[in-house]
């Protein structure tokens, strides 16, 4: 019964990634007092790459791996993730460390696609995209590790949804404040997309893909933003827990799409930040978070 | 199954590349308009991307000269199947007020097989749109050959001989 | 402090609301003086040829194919609109309409023809007298003309008789070709 519990996982991810970011681009082009693509526009988008020719520009085996391995990585952390409050199949045997660790693969696959291609401005984006992840890595590791921390284990069921189990103490409420100010960098969009900056360097570390395998990134890229928004519910808002599993899923993609109205709202006003800059504004927010877990111990 | 869905989907969402060749930018400041709200062309699912690998249709303007002829084919080269050419302005269609001089090579369809001809100097975008309208198949075609005619010969007067010899033939008929 | 500006951004754009035109399905006319396609009008035209000899890209050519009929063909593929052709016609047989939407697929579809019967002059034939001076006066005066209408090329050849062996001349020319 468990193991229905994952298939559900990845159906459900797959089926409604697209659209959460069929509503963002809705919303952007709202905020620019223009209509917009439809909101399946997405979907349309993956299907045709789809049916496109591959151009084979580099021939070596790590640039047709890339976007698999990319895909097979997030397709492995929804696997593994208690979505709707039930403990599945593979939450016996993953923890956090596995999740941080199959995002950072995910991570990888793209700088080693990039890295892959023969092309200066594929480099140039890599070397940002390095930048960008390893400044967002302690964020995401202090979130998994604050619900370690109060509960002295580090399995993923009470990691996630028993953090606000005592209500909403300080080291919480900061790491809240931090999360949201990351989650911009998480998803990729502004002021944080410097990696895949869309005309200054003609699309970055994707630029040589063309085809099924860049409709593969495209999938993984929506998957992860659906990733880290489910993990911001999970986290910080885990109420209403009714004991049916639809109403339950229900209630977390509503509250996941609330999630990506902010982000598409922010991310339509801000100004894309140099990688320097974005640097610097993560600095805060890692010393911050640090300190939130630290408090976490102390027992606030 | 899968292959008939993804044509389907070709004309739902237009990627597209613009490349320029050479021109006076009119074209170019035309092509950029169209990505404005007021005109906006994203909500037939077109989107501007960086990349020829990335793109389906690439927008040529200007008239294809010299130098830049072995670059316009490598560009449309690198566009993976299935793909189309709009050629955008009266230089992309047939060279302009340019066709025949020295540097000119003289209109897109020299260098790479063209689809769609926009004309215009510059282009207005409602003229763009008109055209990714057409190729989309939301309209009809327009723009037919016209042919007009002053009188209706009653005589064949493609014989010109005898029309050479009985050249005082209005003369007769006045008479 | 940031983020009330940012919110205000995003209240001040509610003002507006979208402001895209609904164009391929409503139709939007141009402006007042706007050049789009030329059209002449055959009942007023009486084959001078004076637009042909003022188009800067050369778009309008002139050929008579016996002593009454000259056929006279505009190819819109280089046309820049730019209204010299109306500007220099002495009957003002030329409008520039306000029609832009002449996408198409093939370049045969933006040509207009025009078939005008010359009436030969009683004494002579059909022309005045013939300055033999230079190619520029040739050109600017009325005679016979053979430009090449299949491969869209102005030929400045003239004669003051017609003259069928340069009909055939000029019927083969092929433009120089480059590349």
């Amino acid at each position: 019964m468990d193991i229905a519990y994952s298939l559900i996982n990845v159906m459900v991810f797959i089926l409604c990634a697209p659209l959460f970011d069929g509503i963002m681009r809705k919303i952007t082009a709202r905020v620019q007092s223009r209509q917009g693509p439809p909101v399946v526009q997405p979907y349309y988008d993956l299907l045709k790459l789809l049916g496109k020719n591959t151009v084979n520009s580099a021939d070596n085996w790590s640039f047709k791996l890339a976007p698999l391995a990319a895909f097979a990585s997030i397709i492995a952390v929804v696997f593994v993730i208690p979505f709707a409050f039930r403990q599945n199949f593979a939450g016996r045997y993953a923890d956090i460390i596995t999740v941080v660790y199959l995002l950072t693969l995910g991570g990888v696959s793209v700088l080693l696609g990039a890295l892959a291609s023969k092309n200066t401005f594929a480099m140039i984006g890599a070397s940002r995209e390095m930048v960008t992840m390893i400044m967002v890595e302690p964020v995401l590791a202090m979130t998994l590790i604050l619900g370690a921390v109060k509960y002295k284990s580090l399995a993923l069921q009470s990691a996630m949804y028993s953090v606000t189990g005592f209500g909403y103490s300080v080291s919480i409420v900061a790491m809240m404040a931090v999360y949201l100010l990351a989650l911009q960098a998480f998803v990729g969009k502004q002021p944080f997309d410097i990696s895949e900056a869309e005309i200054e360097i003609l699309e970055g570390p994707f630029i040589e893909y063309s085809g099924p395998n860049y409709a593969l990134f495209k999938y993984y890229m929506m998957m992860k933003q659906m990733f880290y928004a489910f993990l911001f519910v999970a986290v910080f808002l885990p109420f209403a827990e009714t004991g049916y599993y639809a109403a339950d899923m229900a209630i977390q993609l509503a509250e996941m799409l609330l999630v990506f109205v902010v982000i598409a709202l922010i991310g339509s006003t801000n100004p894309r930040l140099r990688i320097d800059q974005a640097v610097k504004y993560y600095a805060v927010l890692i010393i911050i978070s640090i300190c939130a877990v630290g408090l976490s111990v102390r027992g606030f | 199954m899968l292959s008939k869905l993804s044509k389907k989907m070709f004309p739902k969402s237009l990627w597209v590349y613009h490349c320029n060749s050479g021109a006076c930018n009119g074209c170019d400041i035309e092509i950029l308009n169209i990505l404005t709200p007021y005109y906006d062309v994203e909500r037939f699912g077109i989107k501007l991307v960086g990349s020829p690998r990335h793109a389906d249709v690439m927008l040529l303007s200007g008239a294809v000269t010299r130098p830049t002829l072995p670059l316009v084919k490598k560009a449309y080269e690198a566009m993976p199947a299935p793909k189309l050419v709009f050629g955008i302005g009266s230089c992309a269609t047939g060279g302009g007020c340019w066709f025949d001089t020295y540097n000119v090579t003289g209109g897109g369809d020299k260098a790479i097989p063209v689809d769609y001809f926009i004309p215009g100097c510059p282009t207005k975008p409602e003229a763009i749109i008109y055209g990714v309208a057409l190729a989309l198949g939301l309209v009809d075609k327009k723009a037919l050959p016209i042919e007009l005619k002053q009188m209706e010969f009653p005589i064949d007067a493609y014989e010109r001989n005898k029309a050479w010899e009985d050249r005082n033939v209005i003369y007769k008929l006045i008479n | 402090m940031w983020l009330t500006s940012k919110i205000k951004q995003v209240l001040m754009v509610l003002k507006p609301g979208v402001v895209t035109l609904n164009y391929p399905f409503v139709p939007r006319p141009a402006p007042e003086d706007f050049r789009g396609a030329p059209y002449w009008d055959h009942t007023k035209c009486v084959g001078c040829g004076g637009c042909a000899n003022h188009c800067p890209a050369r778009t309008i050519m002139v050929r008579d194919i016996c002593q009454e009929i000259r056929v006279m063909m505009y190819d819109g593929s280089r046309c820049t609109y730019c209204g010299r052709c109306a500007d220099v016609c002495p009957e003002d047989a030329i409008t520039m309409t306000k029609n832009y939407e002449l996408a198409t697929g093939d370049k045969n579809d933006i040509t207009e023809t025009m078939e005008l019967f010359m009436l030969t002059c009683q004494r002579c034939g059909r022309c005045y007298e013939m300055e033999t001076g230079n190619a520029v006066d040739r050109m600017d005066l009325k005679g016979y003309r053979y430009d090449n209408l299949e491969a869209r090329t102005v030929i400045r050849k003239t004669s003051d008789q017609f003259d069928l062996k340069l009909l055939q001349e000029t019927a083969q020319f092929k433009r120089p070709e480059k590349i």
